[in-house]
């Protein structure tokens, strides 16, 4: 937070530097002077073996791009790299304080993130109303995008400026659903969230897919992040015998510590099933549900609402292991692809030759939430629905392999394609 | 007068002393009881009794460790008067601490599933952590409430909150924000360390904890009832000045106060850690928070009180997990408070303080 403070301060300062020295080639020739792709994630605690892989993918997809789009520089260091998250965890307050410093910023064309939805619910309105594209790797909560929610979301009633590259949980719940059922054979599961906009919608939506598959639901608790004692809640649930656990939610509001206290009533032996918010890195990522979990992950799966094995995959794992000595893990590709396509929408706005920054950033807007534009990006060939939900609906499913110490990944489910 | 002093004649039992032995007897019978129903009847196993008997269990060992910690605050407040609001981060810090030997010096991550080894590492743990939260708890009294003694009484209050996040941010400088991991070297998976019974299998680190935490306590009641030290604390909590003349070095005496508190604290942390699996830096905010209820629930300024009181607290908020009310914790923890503590203003074992209160 301390950090992201200086950050802004950086920024208003190289901001006044620009504004006096940058505005004197208009309009024309290779060089346009810098804009700014801005990072919007919780960077603390167990949240950063989420989002660090997000950033990495960014930075990748900036440099393969040569850094520049459209005849600007990108600048994208780290006073770039807004931070919401307070005391190890997201927090939607600081999000919103966030997005308000990025919007005062003319040179910033372009947001990537937020990670968790209800930090988007949080951002949305501001950004709406500034008409900032802002492109999420990460947010699946259906109600960001779709319906009368999605219509409150955004007081202003701006044109569209949020798209996003994943899945919903409207998919990646019931996928879950179909693979506890189909694939692990659980008929009877135990149901536990975090009582967040993502944990409780995704888990309403796992519970839904799995009752009508003629699944028992034996128990569902909410709980918050700030419990410290689960052994008791999972000591009541256990009594009921689930054949299964599934928790809504993310590292940071309880998956590992959920998973330990199952393990402390007996529920050690039957599958941990989560969604994205657990699929946060390997077991040596520190912070991560891996590394949390250590030896009680051995029965743990999780979703990724996002295309697991992409055509491009190797390459991709390849130059990542080389520029950053790690593993590519959760949504680094989702990160690439989303400045993959904010990078697209930067090159097709200044075709237009924007007059200022401001006409520029509007032009970014539109160009990136273009219903008719094809993207080619890592991930596939990507179009935006007019509410900025991906074409690509695809859920992977990913077991913990004990021998790599890490998540592997097992299939893919393609709702696109009339699967689930 | 506080009730660390109630104890004139250490070898007459007092009512509180009677009335905890009661309960723990009480709880023992529950236990035998339900034992018999399930070996007769093994057939209907009896699932409702088996769950009881689990959350028994995990009643017995969270309100072991809130026991732990609210020794430390009532024996402060009873000799000293101060509600010492570091004390929980004391805990944390200890917490941290049993990391630090388990996983980092000794490098053992994984469970043991040998009892020599296993005893023996967790003798070292309490052994390595308990002086030095003890010693960190007598370096805050030394360093921020010995100054203030004689100061008004929002003076070393404010302080303590002071300390509490001192220590808080240093656990956040060192450790990060997030979760840590403690090496849960109890077995908790192996069938032949759990106890198995009606289709629920209890794992017996919730006893060892609640045994380890009561020969703890029997220690200090004996230390503070029958030592010379011990009659030196509870002279001091009756009247200082009084104490002072006697020849009591009070400097001394209250060092060793804080002491034990902070060894206790410590000896909390390290079971906290076998049992829940994680520290992390906010951990004596929720903790200490619980625990200090727990020692104004059963009389602050009484040792038998507050191990009561952490027990009540351990059993209220199972019975509201156990009912899926988690998230209504606190609000039947502070609830009981607020009866008991219309009916009885000094907390259940405590006696009326006057004008000191």
């Amino acid at each position: 937070m301390r950090l992201t403070r200086i950050g802004a301060l950086a920024s208003v300062a190289v901001l006044t530097f620009a504004a006096c020295s940058g505005t004197g080639t208009p309009g024309g020739g290779d060089n346009k002077g810098t804009i700014k792709i801005a990072i919007e994630l919780p960077m603390e605690g167990s949240e950063l073996a989420a989002s660090q892989p997000i950033v990495n993918g960014v930075r990748l997809a900036i440099k393969d791009a040569g850094g520049a789009a459209g005849g600007y520089t990108i600048v994208n260091d780290d006073t770039l790299v807004f931070d919401d998250a307070v005391d190890g965890a997201h927090n939607e307050q600081q999000g919103a304080t966030n997005m308000n410093t990025i919007v005062q910023d003319p040179d910033i064309v372009a947001v990537i993130g937020p990670l968790n939805s209800s930090v988007a619910k949080a951002q949305i309105p501001i950004s709406n109303e500034a008409g900032v594209l802002q492109c999420s790797p990460a947010n699946t909560n259906p109600d960001l995008t779709k319906g009368e929610p999605a219509k409150e979301l955004r007081p202003a009633g701006k044109p569209n400026n949020y798209i996003r590259v994943v899945a919903t949980d409207d998919v990646q719940g019931p996928a879950a659903a179909k693979y506890i059922f189909e694939n692990l054979g659980a008929k009877s599961v135990y149901i536990i969230d975090d009582t967040e906009t993502f944990g409780k919608g995704v888990a309403d939506a796992f519970q839904a897919d799995f009752e009508s598959r003629g699944g028992t639901v034996v128990q569902r608790d909410g709980v918050p992040k700030t419990t410290t004692d689960y052994t008791s809640i999972l000591t009541a649930a256990a009594a009921k015998n689930p054949e299964a656990i599934y928790f809504g939610g993310v590292t940071a509001t309880g998956g590992a510590r959920i998973l330990k206290a199952a393990v402390q009533a007996g529920l050690g032996d039957i599958p941990y099933v989560g969604p994205d918010g657990i699929n946060d890195g390997s077991g040596d990522t520190p912070d991560s549900f891996l590394n949390l979990a250590g030896a009680d992950a051995k029965n743990s799966y999780s979703t990724l609402a996002a295309i697991g094995d992409f055509p491009q995959k190797a390459d991709f794992d390849a130059a990542y292991k080389e520029e950053f000595g790690i593993d590519a893990t959760g949504y680094a590709g989702m990160g690439y692809a989303c400045a993959q396509i904010v990078i697209d929408a930067i090159t097709r706005a200044a075709e237009s030759n924007p007059g200022d920054r401001t006409a520029l950033r509007e032009a970014v807007r539109a160009a990136g939430t273009a219903t008719d534009h094809t993207y080619k990006t890592i991930l596939g060939d990507i179009t935006f629905d007019a509410n900025g939900d991906t074409s690509q609906k695809i859920i992977s499913i990913y077991k913990y392999d004990e021998a790599t110490n890490n998540w592997s990944f097992l299939e893919q489910i393609d709702y696109a394609a009339g699967g689930g | 007068m506080t009730a660390i002093a109630s104890r004139a004649t250490p070898v007459r039992r007092s009512r509180g002393y009677m009335l905890v032995l009661l309960c723990l007897v009480g709880v023992v019978a529950y236990y035998f009881l339900l034992l018999i129903a399930l070996t007769l009847n093994p057939a209907t196993s009896n699932a409702a009794s088996a769950l009881a008997l689990q959350q028994v269990a995990n009643a017995l060992s969270i309100g072991a460790i809130y026991a732990l910690i609210a020794l430390g605050y009532t024996m402060v407040y009873g000799i000293i008067e101060l509600i010492n609001f570091a004390h929980g981060d004391v805990f944390m810090v200890g917490a941290f601490l049993s990391v630090v030997i388990l996983g980092g010096v000794l490098g053992q991550t994984s469970q043991i599933t040998d009892l020599i080894p296993l005893i023996l590492l967790l003798a070292v743990a309490l052994v390595f952590v308990m002086p030095l939260t003890g010693l960190l708890n007598v370096g805050i009294e030394r360093f921020f409430y010995r100054p203030l003694r004689n100061a008004p009484r929002l003076a070393p209050l404010i302080t303590a909150i002071g300390v509490s996040f001192i220590l808080q941010n240093v656990a956040l400088a060192v450790a990060g924000s997030g979760d840590r991991s403690s090496p849960q070297i109890f077995p908790l998976r192996d069938n032949a360390w759990r106890w198995e019974i009606g289709g629920i299998s209890i794992p017996f680190l919730s006893f060892f904890i609640f045994a380890v935490a009561m020969v703890l306590m029997v220690a200090l009641q004996q230390f503070v009832g029958r030592t010379r030290l011990g009659r030196a604390m509870r002279s001091t909590a009756q009247d200082r000045e009084a104490a002072a003349l006697m020849g009591v070095d009070l400097n001394q005496t209250i060092a060793l106060t804080f002491l034990l508190g902070g060894a206790l604290a410590g000896a909390a942390g390290v079971v906290w850690g076998l049992q829940f699996g994680y520290v992390r830096f906010d951990l004596g905010l929720n903790a200490g928070l619980k625990a200090f209820t727990a020692a104004v629930l059963g009389g602050i300024g009484n040792i038998t009180g507050a191990v009561l009181g952490g027990f009540m607290i351990g059993f209220i908020e199972v019975f509201a997990a156990s009912l899926g009310y988690t998230r209504w914790s606190h609000f039947v923890v502070f609830t009981v408070l607020a009866f008991v503590l219309v009916f009885r203003p000094a907390g259940i074992l405590g006696q009326q303080l006057g004008e000191r209160a």
